[in-house]
């Protein structure tokens, strides 16, 4: 029992719960002090959450270092662990790898309640009329769904870069390990908050909160602001430390064209997120504003202008979805060539492509407003800036066919997710244009259409490549490969079933089925799509737990992972499984380039004392 | 202790830095009474922003990082807090960035009815705490504690001061409160959200003040209070923009 307090996770959270009652308490002795009727629900929640959070953060012991040097104290070196084996993925970790893991299974956790949401209320969309959700559960859910992914997806691309950028490049840890463990452990107060929505009367306006009708949503709307917001900070932290990183901890020799090519998508990733993020926080900021003290920002009926709040949410949540599929698209570039024997095609061209993609990516976000009432002459540069996007975009295809071209190809599991990934980011990539377009997207906005195309975007560019990567480095992580043949079941199971429901998506979209509504007209002769649509949704939900089966039937019985098992010439596979606690007992020299692959001779890198 | 050229020379810099900045400030008002160009405020702020980027947050420091091979050094170190600090300051900025063009949206060439007066004397504190601010930066990077610790004081009390100005009295006696139209909305968003920083560099002072008497600092180890000086005055230059944007702009709503 003592032990179990003694988990900072456990600490964290009876923290939180304490802070949470203190500052309702707090909200309501204001008020009753100066006068005010003692009890309002919203000001005290909102800011007993917000204080809930801060304790957690105390708590969980993510701050204590910053206390000790704001009294002048020394700390210990930052890879001092002082709980061994599995309780220190419990408590505040410096080390680069524990957090990497911890991003990596709360991203799967909340990857989970996401897709558990949508299979609620895909399966009330299989017939029409209401079955067994109220119209509000149906919205929150549907609403919920949208954000719990977005941010398990950040949580996700958060655990690859936390765990492979330090040791891709050679260095001991992060620039800043102390804002590293802040980053992930904000995420768990923050993942809470906007699930507890759910509880406080759930909202209904999508994901994108628009105003004016989430200045009047239920009180869960406050909790979806507060909770996005806080996951924002991890965001913004934990790009901020990429790129310290990487500027200033590469390994000798290892100029910017030696670097691996998801260093390169990390950095451009890590560009938005850093800046882009706060203003998604102070559209939302904003708007609780806005509710608390009646500040008419987005109110037409005080002077307000509710386009506003939409150029300052598109301006971070177009760059945001670069800031999903970047790494994603990275990770495309660094395995094939492991897989196909062959030099990665073009490197100079994939690495500048990234940093293309997240700069043009900033002038693009009116294309979400055609249709919203902004400056009518707005909407032919944005479509065109929109378009440009395409270009960066398809150097990175044409450097992939050229890559697998007459390559020798394996077809291991995470290749196969990496063809996937390739194909379906394909017809995400060619459904787009048609929505840049402002003459096309006046008829596709809001339909099922953009469903589709956006959830192709966000599998080719993130859920595949995230389970190729997952096999691939699992071994690293765990020392323990997963089972082959479970791979192949879960990618046999996933694959046809999401291209059948994003292609029926797109084709009840074109004929007119309005996103985010709860039900539809019998008339119009979608009834069977959906029962498709709902049928593809189960199977990739058991191709889930295929997957979670395969986890924990590998680390119970899966073979050990000795020496380099993918033949990589990446620095981390030539050394032991799972990592040493130091990553690299010699540090490395980087002699070559990095994707030679096949060609006789060439070297990569160089550990020191090493002929 | 007899003060070092170096040192000499490095605050008469700073004394002349504030002066222009003092200068500008005063023409900066004078302008807006007398012409009402938007453009040419602009212009000014931009270039007072300048000078305190450069002279006072030293940004070129960036570009000298140190190379060593040594990746723990201390050297080594400190240059790597410096890019991660004015990372933070970059993504910072744009929530300033923000709030500047949800006013120029909301508000275009109206402004609401504030103390002209007010207005002038917070801002003026505020540039007064940047030049010790910057007086107690370089006093300690020449080894002279006593005026480095007396530096600090006077910026800690003049940063207070600006916060009683702003939430003290500007707040109380604003004809209009959060609730009252969009101008009183923008009015209150973006003074509240620059308080807040203050705050914060309030609190930053108070804990370098603490360290600093009990003697943790160093000329080759002051990191603390580099990082002090340069959020200081980065939030002083947040200012630089609010000021005008606020007080200054186009006419009475
Ligand atoms: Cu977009």
């Amino acid at each position: 029992m003592k032990k179990f307090f003694a988990l900072g996770l456990v600490r964290g959270l009876s923290w939180e719960i304490i802070g949470t009652a203190l500052g309702i308490g707090f909200v309501t002795l204001v008020r009753l002090l100066i006068g005010l009727p003692a009890w309002k629900a919203e000001p005290a929640v909102v800011f007993g959450a917000l204080l809930g959070a801060l304790f957690f953060l105390v708590g969980v012991g993510a701050v204590d270092d910053w206390f000790k040097w704001a009294v002048g104290r020394e700390t210990g070196e930052h890879f001092d662990d002082s709980h061994p084996g599995w309780r220190r993925y419990f408590g505040a970790s410096l080390d680069h790898k524990v957090i990497g893991i911890q991003y990596l299974v709360l991203s799967l956790i909340l990857m989970s309640v996401g897709g558990l949401f949508a299979l609620i209320f895909r399966t009330e969309l299989a017939e029409v009329q209401m079955q067994f959700l109220t119209l509000n559960q149906y919205n929150t859910l549907m609403s919920l769904h949208g954000m719990v992914m977005i941010v398990s997806i950040l949580l996700g691309i958060a655990a690859y870069m936390n765990y492979l950028v330090p040791l891709l490049i050679g260095a001991r840890d992060m620039a800043f390990p102390r804002l590293n463990a802040f980053s992930f452990w904000i995420a768990v107060p923050a993942g809470l908050i906007l699930l507890s929505s759910l509880f406080l009367g759930g909202f209904d306006t999508g994901w994108t909160g628009y105003p004016p009708l989430s200045a009047r949503a239920p009180l869960g709307m406050q909790m979806f602001f507060l909770g996005v917001s806080l996951a924002g900070f991890s965001s913004i932290f934990g790009g901020l430390n990429i790129l310290a990183t990487v500027i200033r901890l590469r390994a000798p020799g290892m100029t910017p064209f030696k670097m691996p090519i998801f260093v390169w998508a990390a950095l451009a990733t890590s560009l938005i997120s850093l800046t882009a993020t706060q203003l998604i926080g102070l559209s939302f900021q904003m708007v609780m504003l806005q509710r608390l003290f009646g500040m008419g920002f987005f109110d037409p009926a005080k002077g307000g202008n509710p386009v506003l709040f939409q150029h300052l949410f598109w301006f971070y949540s177009h760059p945001a979805v670069y800031v999903f599929v970047l790494p994603g698209l990275g990770l495309i570039s660094e395995l094939l060539p492991v897989f196909v024997r062959k030099p990665l095609f073009g490197y100079r061209w994939v690495a500048m492509s990234s940093l293309g993609i997240a700069l043009v990516g900033f002038l693009v976000w009116g294309h979400h407003m055609f249709t919203s009432g902004m400056a009518e002459y707005l909407r032919v540069p944005f479509m065109y800036s929109t378009l440009l996007v395409a270009v960066p975009t398809g150097v990175k295809f044409f450097s992939w066919v050229g890559t697998v071209w007459r390559g020798k190809i394996t077809f291991e599991t995470p290749m196969l997710f990496l063809l996937a990934s390739i194909v379906v980011f394909l017809l995400g990539g060619l459904t787009g244009p048609p929505n840049a377009t402002v003459s096309t997207d006046l008829h596709l906005h809001d339909t099922y259409y953009i469903v589709g195309h956006f959830h192709d975007t966000m599998f080719g560019g993130y859920i595949f490549p995230f389970f190729a990567a997952l096999y691939f480095w699992f071994p690293k992580m765990t020392g323990k490969r997963l089972n082959e043949r479970l791979g192949q079941l879960q990618f046999w199971l996933i694959t046809p079933s999401f291209v059948v429901l994003s292609l029926w998506m797109m084709r009840v979209g074109l004929l007119g089925m309005r996103r985010r509504i709860a039900d539809y007209d019998a008339a119009l002769g979608f009834e069977a799509s959906h029962l498709v649509m709902t049928v593809a949704g189960f199977l990739i939900g058991l191709s889930l737990i295929v997957f979670f089966i395969n986890v924990w039937y590998s680390l119970k019985k899966g073979p050990p992972a000795i020496g380099n098992l993918w033949n990589s010439r990446s620095p981390e596979w030539q050394v032991a499984s799972p990592m040493p606690v130091h990553n690299y007992d010699q540090p490395f020299e980087v002699v070559g380039e990095p994707y030679d692959y096949g060609l006789p001779g060439s070297q990569y890198i160089r550990f020191k004392g090493e002929k | 202790m007899p003060a070092s050229p170096e040192k000499s020379s490095a605050l008469r810099m700073g004394l002349l830095i504030f002066l222009g900045l003092a200068v500008l400030t005063a023409l900066e008002f004078a302008m807006a009474i007398l012409l009402a160009f938007w453009q040419l405020l602009l212009l000014v702020s931009l270039f007072k922003a300048g000078l305190v980027l450069y002279y006072y947050m030293h940004v070129s420091r960036l570009f000298e990082a140190d190379q060593d091979a040594d990746h723990e050094s201390y050297a080594y170190r400190l240059a790597t807090n410096r890019i991660g600090l004015w990372l933070f300051l970059v993504s910072d900025a744009f929530i300033f960035g923000g709030l500047l063009i949800s006013r120029i949206n909301l508000l275009g060439l109206t402004r609401p009815e504030l103390n002209q007066v007010l207005g002038l004397s917070v801002t003026s504190v505020l540039l007064i705490s940047s030049f010790f601010m910057n007086r107690a930066e370089t006093a300690m990077a020449h080894g002279d504690r006593r005026q480095f610790i007396r530096g600090i004081g006077v910026t800690l009390f003049l940063g207070m001061l600006f916060l009683a100005g702003v939430v003290g009295v500007e707040w109380q006696i604003a004809a209009f409160g959060p609730g009252d139209g969009v101008a009183g909305a923008i009015f209150y968003a973006m003074t509240g959200f620059h308080a807040f920083h203050v705050l914060t560099g309030v609190i930053f002072l108070m804990v370098v003040l603490r360290n600093g008497l009990r003697g943790r600092y160093s000329v080759e180890k002051h990191w603390a209070v580099e990082a002090c000086a340069v959020y200081w005055h980065f939030v002083d230059v947040v200012w630089i923009f609010f000021y005008p944007a606020l007080y200054l702009i186009g006419t009475v709503l």
